[in-house]
């Protein structure tokens, strides 16, 4: 473990010196995060400020859950975002293979192959956007809370990543599984709100089968004083099992991996 | 002896899906797929021991890479079993890896945009290499290598002789007991091939390092090689010393005549095989056991206006050229398993 930790310090160090070669490329990465996230929460803002709430829930409310999530897509994209191209970038070219001749654990080769420094700025408006809530709100900010926050950040982070890992692990079977990825990871986007905004269906569907609800919905309830807001404390559960399931299905896909022509 | 890499009855079947052309094939494949089985490498078992190096030969689709792809863990074989140094490739990966070595000539393992030393350090970090060992290696291979003038290049402004130079480092940064070598001198210069050769076969002796080679080069086998595996259609068909097959086939002599009249037929004494019939040449083999260079060549001007003659020495290539295409000859060298 501790071999890998320094391993995995030694990578970041290689790419931040990677980074400061493409030294232009580093900074547009890093503002067109923080520009993306604001496109969107413009958009957000232009439609909840017609009215003061929606089915109770009121703006700030509503940051509160988009900042938390917002929070553990970071952790995905700085930790996993090879994921998005392991078939484009490694598979197809042929590059997979070196992983596998390596004394490292394949999946630990791959990911920190290329931490994903972009993810600063989900970081940065994430964090901006609980804050501003919490204290809109007036939320208690104390040990307590910011524990609580950190507990469900990384869950919620991890729940992420267990679903990318499953999509990804379609590249051994399919090539390229950018298409597959995009389709599961965008349901995410139905979690920037309160699910009961949705038919039932949509809730039961982003709490049990990609259950990003966990990253957002629950642990905001749960902060909020919500009935339902116990559910956050499954959180750490469900990623636990995801994660578990997904590196099953990465393990099937190894021995399924056909590697590509000389 | 316990040989270092043990394979038994090793076979590779790869199952594709076939597709019929078209936006209609493509969707028929997607929802009631058609597979196809493809058999890469078939039953194949052979033994190898510690210091030998040995060529792994073929044609193109032969069944090399796949074979390679298994011993070092890449690809899950359908049959057999594969052992390396007692270890299992696949189930036992990680202590598998740390005695292996391999080199891809078509591809880099190196990191692309870091500069050489960043990657040797980084794959010496993956291999834990003791630091003091490590500095000690990379002074010697930068000297035996010509590393020095690119130890600062990233990878990706290296010429391709730069790139293998770095490549080998790479591999052999650890010190590993087998190396796998696919297509190490493809596409490089004399110069280099030359090299990369002499950078082998030091290391093999000095460390005893078992080499698997595949190449096209039969110059690699030539002077690396003591032993050769040929597979054919993913079957060993031969598997011996290089030496064998060159005694078997060094009784062959080629003559080629040329003519200033557009060429007729000719018939040949016995021992004689006709190769290749141009408008104003003719090749000929023979048998030199059985017929001499002169009988073949005046039975052949009795027959036609001869305005030259060549008599050729066999190479290697000639004779492997000769095992491909004739797929029977190879029990006249007396393949072993």
């Amino acid at each position: 473990m501790l071999r890998y930790l320094k391993l995995y310090w030694y990578f970041v160090i290689q790419r931040f010196k990677i980074l400061m070669e493409y030294r232009l490329n580093f900074f547009i990465g890093s503002i067109s995060t923080v520009l993306f996230q604001g496109a969107s929460l413009v958009a957000l803002w232009a439609v909840l400020r017609q009215v003061p709430s929606i089915q109770g829930w009121t703006f700030e409310q509503i940051l509160l859950i988009y900042g938390l999530l917002t929070l553990s897509k970071g952790i995905n994209h700085l930790f996993a975002d090879n994921l998005w191209v392991v078939g484009r970038d490694y598979i197809r070219p042929g590059q997979f293979d070196r992983f596998l001749v390596r004394p490292i654990n394949p999946l630990f080769h791959l990911l920190a192959d290329r931490i994903c420094h972009d993810a600063i700025g989900d970081f940065i408006v994430g964090l901006s956007l609980v804050s501003y809530a919490m204290v809109q709100l007036q939320l208690p900010i104390n040990l307590a809370s910011i524990g609580f926050i950190i507990l469900m950040v990384i869950s919620g982070g991890i729940i992420f990543i267990a679903l990318n890992l499953i999509t990804a692990a379609t590249s051994f079977w399919i090539m390229d599984s950018i298409a597959v990825t995009n389709v599961v990871f965008h349901t995410n986007e139905f979690a920037q709100y309160p699910l009961t905004f949705y038919h039932r269906s949509i809730g039961v569907l982003l709490t049990w089968l990609v259950p990003y609800g966990f990253a957002s919905y629950y642990p905001a309830s749960y902060l909020l004083g919500h009935e339902i807001g116990w559910m956050a404390w499954l959180a750490p559960l469900v990623a636990l099992v995801c994660i578990m399931i997904a590196y099953k299905v990465w393990l099937l896909g190894l021995r399924n991996y056909g590697s590509t022509g000389s | 002896m316990v040989p270092i890499i043990d394979v038994r009855n090793l076979g590779k079947t790869y199952r594709t899906i076939e597709k019929e052309n078209g936006v209609k094939g493509a969707v028929k494949a997607l929802f009631r797929p058609q597979y196809r089985e493809k058999v890469a490498v078939h039953d194949l078992s052979f033994q190898i021991d510690a210091g030998e190096i040995v060529g792994y030969i073929g044609v193109n689709g032969a069944g090399k890479s796949t074979t390679i792809k298994m011993l070092t863990g890449i690809l899950y074989p359908t049959t057999g079993s594969i052992a390396v140094l007692g270890h299992d490739p696949q189930r036992e990966r990680v202590a598998n890896a740390r005695n292996i070595g391999v080199v891809f000539g078509q591809r880099s393992q190196l990191w692309w945009d870091l500069a050489l030393i960043e990657s040797l350090n980084l794959v010496a970090n993956i291999y834990e290499v003791e630091p003091s060992r490590y500095k000690q290696l990379l002074s010697h291979f930068a000297e035996v290598l010509e590393l020095d003038e690119i130890l600062k290049t990233p990878i990706r402004s290296m010429s391709l002789g730069q790139k293998m130079r770095a490549e080998l480092a790479a591999t052999f940064i650890h010190e590993p007991k087998v190396v796998y070598l696919d297509e190490p001198t493809i596409g490089l210069d004399v110069m280099v091939k030359q090299r990369i050769r002499e950078f082998i076969k030091d290391y093999n002796q000095t460390h005893n390092t078992t080499v698997m080679l595949t190449t096209h080069d039969l110059g690699d086998i030539e002077q690396l090689c003591s032993r050769v595996i040929i597979i054919d259609n993913g079957s060993k068909v031969y598997d011996g010393p290089l030496n064998a097959i060159k005694q078997q086939f060094g009784k062959f002599r080629t003559i080629t005549f040329e003519t200033n009249q557009p060429m007729t037929s000719v018939n040949l004494p016995p021992a004689c095989e006709q190769l290749n019939l141009s408008e104003f040449s003719l090749e000929v083999r023979f048998d030199r056991s059985q017929i001499s260079a002169s009988q073949v060549a005046n039975a052949v001007m009795q027959q036609l206006d001869v305005a030259d003659f060549t008599l050729n020495e066999p190479d290697l290539e000639s004779i492997i050229k000769h095992l491909y295409q004739n797929p029977t000859a190879y029990n006249e060298v007396g393949a072993r398993g």
